[in-house]
């Protein structure tokens, strides 16, 4: 049965009598009515109030008994005088005649508002759904306002298929103002890579920081409400200026550990979540929970210096070779050898052992070692822990292979995991794949974690989708992320395609979009795109994004450090989000960290 | 021929730029066509024979018009000059009246063809009513009353309303008559024509029993309808209908204000105090010219400044008055200029003494320029009042005070920067009553709406223009 009822136009609507129809109030202010445009570009024309460029404004239509809530996104601005066609005789004759006045003014003058449509949400049964931009508002339809404290709600609501998800980046932003409608990323869509990208200064530190927070706090979650399934998330973060344990401003990540019970701590972080190359430089109570990078000799593979660095056909088919018949001693080999062997062009173990030298004199790449870390990385990764890693006192080379061992470790010990229908293939499969002598140490630990229920060899083995997610940074990603470097053998090119698979995902952190190799780009799924430096890099954002925001040049050139636009090809919709500073939310979380969930849930039984 | 246009050197004249592609052009066209074909507008307005045309029309305005404006306006021009020109002393920008007043005015549009049913016409009317306060203790000069406040005491604004009447069934009287007596708001006919006789006979008729035994004695039966108050007859074409109805419409919101609590020092009206007369009787030929009168005189009960402005003045010599004007006081002096009667010390200008409805009668008109980019308006008061409250016998200078006061606060009321110039007032009461294209031909939709809603055919409404699509 049908109802009618009258609409503010004086018309009838068909209301389904089921559905209620909506509290335009909850939209927020009312600020304008729609004028020209179709389905993806629309005019607005609105009262003079301070609208910025990036301002997200509601439109409610009714159109052949179907109610909407379009979503549109301010990208110009332009000032209107009704009854004045031009404006610049206005101005002249203001300027000219210096006793000029404008009578009755105020009421006259709008603003000409023009923008993108973002798309609409319409109910479909009890849930709101979210579309693209196929379908155009009323005519003169009226346009709402996001007010902070009245729409949130509201918002949320309609948004939620948008917004909702695991990891924490920030708050949608409307204009200069936020709602608090928070923006996530699902855990499950952290293997199909994420790219962070933003000049210097945009806020990248500080949203690292707030995504690590937001990774810790999903993974408590999951161990507070073990019930629930909730994903865990590992993390493997670079801080290439050592400021994610110590923090920029007041707080860092250390003091998040710290606001821990020790049971919490030990459940969330394990013994340690720090790496460095110097613990002993390390402040005292950093130390705690400190360890030293030390990655074994044996433990690195010829695909890893060919994912940082070029070398010849020449050189790969001799360093080839020697792994082939020195295993995990090639490098010592290369190093002692003195002339070319045979075969090998003149000059080619020099070269080689030129590019080798670094490991040499790299306190973190040692030939032994009685504590070395990569084990303890793989426990970590598979266990849903974030580990910092502070690569301010590396070069960047070390930087680089430090990232792309631990990637292909991950990732090669999961790619056996996969390869396999119970334990005994696995063993089989990561023996063949990785460092013999690394294996042995992890072996252990690897059948407890991927062994469904013992550690025989024919139990059955798990799915890598249903172990932790692992995401592991690329700092200053085009150096190892170029054209040039993916070609070759890269570890990268690899989990760049198939990192789903195995549930492990890059976190690329980039100054620059335009420079790093299309593979990479085109495989990401995710982007925070911050503030960029030039024309050209705001450009191939814009053509790199997983959601069409073109027409959003300006909003680039005019956004303000911590303000970022997330774009996500399973989303309809480009979110402009302000990532709040991690003081802010450490200040308004910590006192969920000293809570042990448990006593909490007994508190409210008593 | 577009294309043609934008060749040429931009020192020579469009013309002169593409006359010589188009005479090639043009044999071409000939040959290819035959010797038959029609030639279209444009190509007959570029030829060199409309040319000489035009030459030979400015040369015989040159010779007949403006070498005997000279003569004409030499006698005069001393006068002019010393005696009826003067500089408006204009306020400061930042000015704090003394007292802030109310200033109305009403502006009225419409269309004589909404719709053609037939041979039915109907007309469109719309009126405005703009009341503003000067306002000098803010920053917002000259900001509308509050509207739900003036809606109040006038009615809805803007006013619209229609007429209708067949061209050709010699209704047209009837029907006006009765649209007349609908809009206006004083209902006794009576009371409607003793202002003029009152102002007209200088009091001598003061009642309708007055008019017996006078000229108008014989008159009298006809003053009671309103329908006998419509003497031209003959020439009520739909324009003329269209004009009787909107003048009146406006006069009636006039009205209104007068009668209201608003009481604002001046109202302004769009149009001259012209009075046309019936040539015989002595009267005003339509209701209007009552209805005009009418108001001078509440206007005067209410203290109240009516005024009439309008740009298209008729006013012989304006350019030469403005020469002078700018000569005498400065390329972007303000200015004004009493243009008397033959009653008036002095007597009337020779430079409009054939004109019989320059000065009006019972009106005094003033030429002014508030603006140096335009051309210079007329106003017009009410001439009782303006003897009343402007004219000093015998002293002249201070009638110039008296007047020069009533123009700084029309200057004053005149600075709003998208109408330099031009009472602001007016301009908004404009710009709200009056009907865009597009309004209209939503107006027609609606009309054709409505028709369909009470299950009247749907006959072509547009006017007969519109047919053959010519």
């Amino acid at each position: 049965m049908t109802t009618r009822s009258p609409s503010h136009f004086g018309l009838t609507m068909i209301c389904e009598e089921n559905g209620m129809p909506i509290d335009q109030d909850k939209l927020g202010e009312i600020y304008g009515r729609v004028g020209m445009g179709n389905q993806t570009q629309l005019g607005i024309m609105g009262s003079n109030r301070d609208i910025s460029v990036g301002e997200i404004f509601m439109i409610y239509s009714h159109r052949d008994g179907h109610e909407r809530v379009f979503f549109f996104r301010v990208l110009g601005l332009e000032n209107y005088l009704r009854q004045v066609d031009d404006m610049s005789r206005i101005a002249s004759t203001l300027m000219v005649e210096g006793d000029a006045y404008l009578s009755g003014i105020e009421r006259n003058m709008l603003l000409s508002v023009g923008g993108r449509m973002l798309g609409y949400a319409e109910k479909d049964g009890d849930k709101w759904v979210f579309r693209s931009p196929r379908r155009l508002p009323d005519h003169l339809a009226s346009v709402y306002r996001p007010v902070p404290g009245t729409s949130d709600a509201f918002v949320r609501e309609m948004l939620q298929e948008q917004t909702d998800g695991d990891i924490f980046v920030g708050d949608l932003q409307v204009g200069e103002a936020t709602l608090d409608v928070p923006v996530k990323i699902p855990a499950k869509f952290l293997p199909m890579h994420v790219g962070i990208f933003g000049s210097t200064g945009s806020g990248k530190s500080n949203l690292m920081m707030v995504l690590i927070k937001s990774i810790i706090d999903t993974n408590l979650a999951a161990l507070r409400r073990p019930n629930d399934d909730l994903t865990r998330v590992s993390a493997f973060c670079i801080d290439p200026h050592d400021e994610f344990a110590k923090g920029v401003d007041r707080y860092g990540i250390q003091h998040v550990i710290e606001a821990m019970s020790k049971e919490t701590r030990s459940d969330v972080i394990g013994d340690f979540y720090y790496l460095t190359t110097h613990k002993g430089a390390t402040p005292r109570e950093i130390r705690r929970y400190a360890r030293d990078i030390r990655i074994l000799w044996s433990e690195i593979q010829p695909r890893d210096l060919y994912s940082i660095m070029e070398f010849s056909p020449q050189m790969s088919s001799f360093i080839d070779a020697q792994y082939a018949s020195e295993g995990e001693k090639w490098i010592s080999s290369i190093l002692a050898m003195d002339e070319d062997p045979e075969g090998a062009p003149k000059g080619t173990l020099r070269a080689v052992k030129r590019r080798l030298r670094f490991l040499e004199r790299s306190p973190i790449y040692v030939e032994s070692n009685p504590a070395p870390i990569l084990g303890d990385i793989f426990v970590a990764m598979e266990t849903g822990r974030i580990l910092v890693v502070n690569t301010s006192l590396m070069s960047d080379r070390e930087q680089f292979l430090l990232t792309t061992i631990v990637t292909r470790t991950l990732s090669d010990m999961r790619r056996a995991l996969k390869s396999s229908g119970n334990l005994g293939d696995f063993e089989k499969q990561a023996t063949m794949r990785l460092p013999k002598s690394f294996f042995k140490r992890v072996k252990a630990k690897a059948l407890a974690f991927y062994g469904k229920g013992g550690t025989a060899e024919d139990t059955p083995v798990q799915d890598p989708r249903d172990l932790p997610v692992i995401q592991i940074t690329v700092e200053e990603a085009p150096s190892i992320l170029n054209p040039e470097l993916m070609r070759g053998q890269s570890v990268f090119k690899d989990i760049s395609r198939q990192g789903r698979k195995f549930n492990i995902g890059l976190l690329v952190v980039s100054q620059q979009v335009s420079v790093l190799d299309n593979v990479i780009l085109s495989q990401m799924n995710t982007e925070i795109n911050l503030r960029l430096g030039n024309e050209r890099e705001i450009r191939s954002c814009i053509d790199n994004a997983s959601v069409n925001i073109s027409g959003f040049e300006n909003e680039f050139r005019v956004m303000s450090r911590g303000e970022a636009i997330v774009t996500a090809s399973y989303r309809e919709l480009p979110l402009p989000v302000r990532i709040p500073l991690f003081d802010t939310v450490f200040e308004r979380d910590k006192h969920t960290y000293k809570n042990d969930g448990k006593r909490k849930a007994e508190k409210y039984t008593l | 021929m577009q294309q043609m246009a934008s060749v040429g050197p931009l020192s020579l004249s469009l013309t002169q730029r593409v006359l010589p592609f188009y005479d090639s052009a043009m044999t071409l066209k000939r040959r290819a066509a035959g010797s038959s074909e029609l030639f279209s507008m444009l190509e007959k307005i570029l030829t060199e024979k409309f040319r000489q045309t035009l030459r030979m029309v400015f040369t015989d305005i040159e010779n007949q018009i403006n070498r005997r404006d000279e003569e004409e306006f030499a006698k005069d021009e001393l006068r002019i000059k010393e005696d009826l020109l003067s500089q408006v002393e204009t306020y400061p920008a930042d000015v704090l009246l003394d007292e802030d007043f109310l200033v109305a005015a009403v502006d009225g549009s419409g269309t004589d063809s909404l719709a053609v049913y037939d041979d039915v016409r109907v007309h469109l009317l719309s009126t405005s009513t703009v009341v503003l306060d000067t306002n000098t203790r803010s920053e917002n000069l000259f900001s509308p009353v509050d509207r739900s406040a003036l809606e109040r005491e006038v009615g809805e604004q803007p006013y619209i309303d229609a007429h209708w009447h067949s061209g050709v069934r010699g209704d047209a009287r009837k029907k006006l008559a009765e649209t007349l007596v609908n809009v206006y708001p004083l209902k006794d006919i009576v009371d409607l024509i003793l202002p003029f006789f009152r102002d007209f006979t200088n009091g001598r008729i003061n009642s309708y029993s007055d008019l017996a035994g006078t000229e108008y004695g014989k008159y009298a039966p006809r003053l009671k309808e309103m329908e006998s108050l419509i003497s031209r007859e003959q020439i009520l074409t739909n324009p003329t209908v269209h004009e009787e109805i909107r003048k009146a419409s406006e006069y009636a919101a006039i009205r209104k204000v007068l009668m209201s609590n608003i009481r604002p020092r001046y109202v302004l009206i769009d149009g001259a105090m012209s009075v046309f007369m019936h040539f015989v009787r002595h009267y005003p030929s339509m209701p209007t010219g009552f209805m005009l009168r009418d108001l001078c005189e509440l206007a005067r009960k209410n203290d109240v400044i009516l005024c009439a402005v309008s740009k298209n003045h008729t006013i012989p010599f304006a350019h030469k008055i403005a020469k002078m004007a700018r000569e005498k006081f400065g390329e972007g002096a303000k200015w004004f200029c009493h243009l008397p009667c033959k009653d008036d010390p002095g007597g009337g200008l020779h430079i409009y003494e054939d004109r019989t409805y320059i000065p009006p009668m019972l009106a005094v008109p003033y030429l002014f320029s508030f603006s140096r980019d335009n051309r210079p308006s007329r106003i017009d008061f009410d001439r009782i009042w303006w003897l009343q409250n402007v004219f000093v016998p015998d002293d002249p200078h201070a009638t110039r005070e008296n007047e020069k006061a009533l123009f700084r606060e029309l200057e004053f009321m005149s600075r709003d920067a998208r109408w330099y110039g031009y009472p602001v007032p007016l301009a908004l009461a404009h710009e709200s009553c009056k009907l865009s294209y597009e309004d209209l031909r939503l107006a027609r939709e609606i009309c054709q709406d409505v028709r369909t809603e009470m299950g009247y055919d749907n006959k072509k409404s547009e006017p007969l223009r519109a047919d053959y699509d010519l």
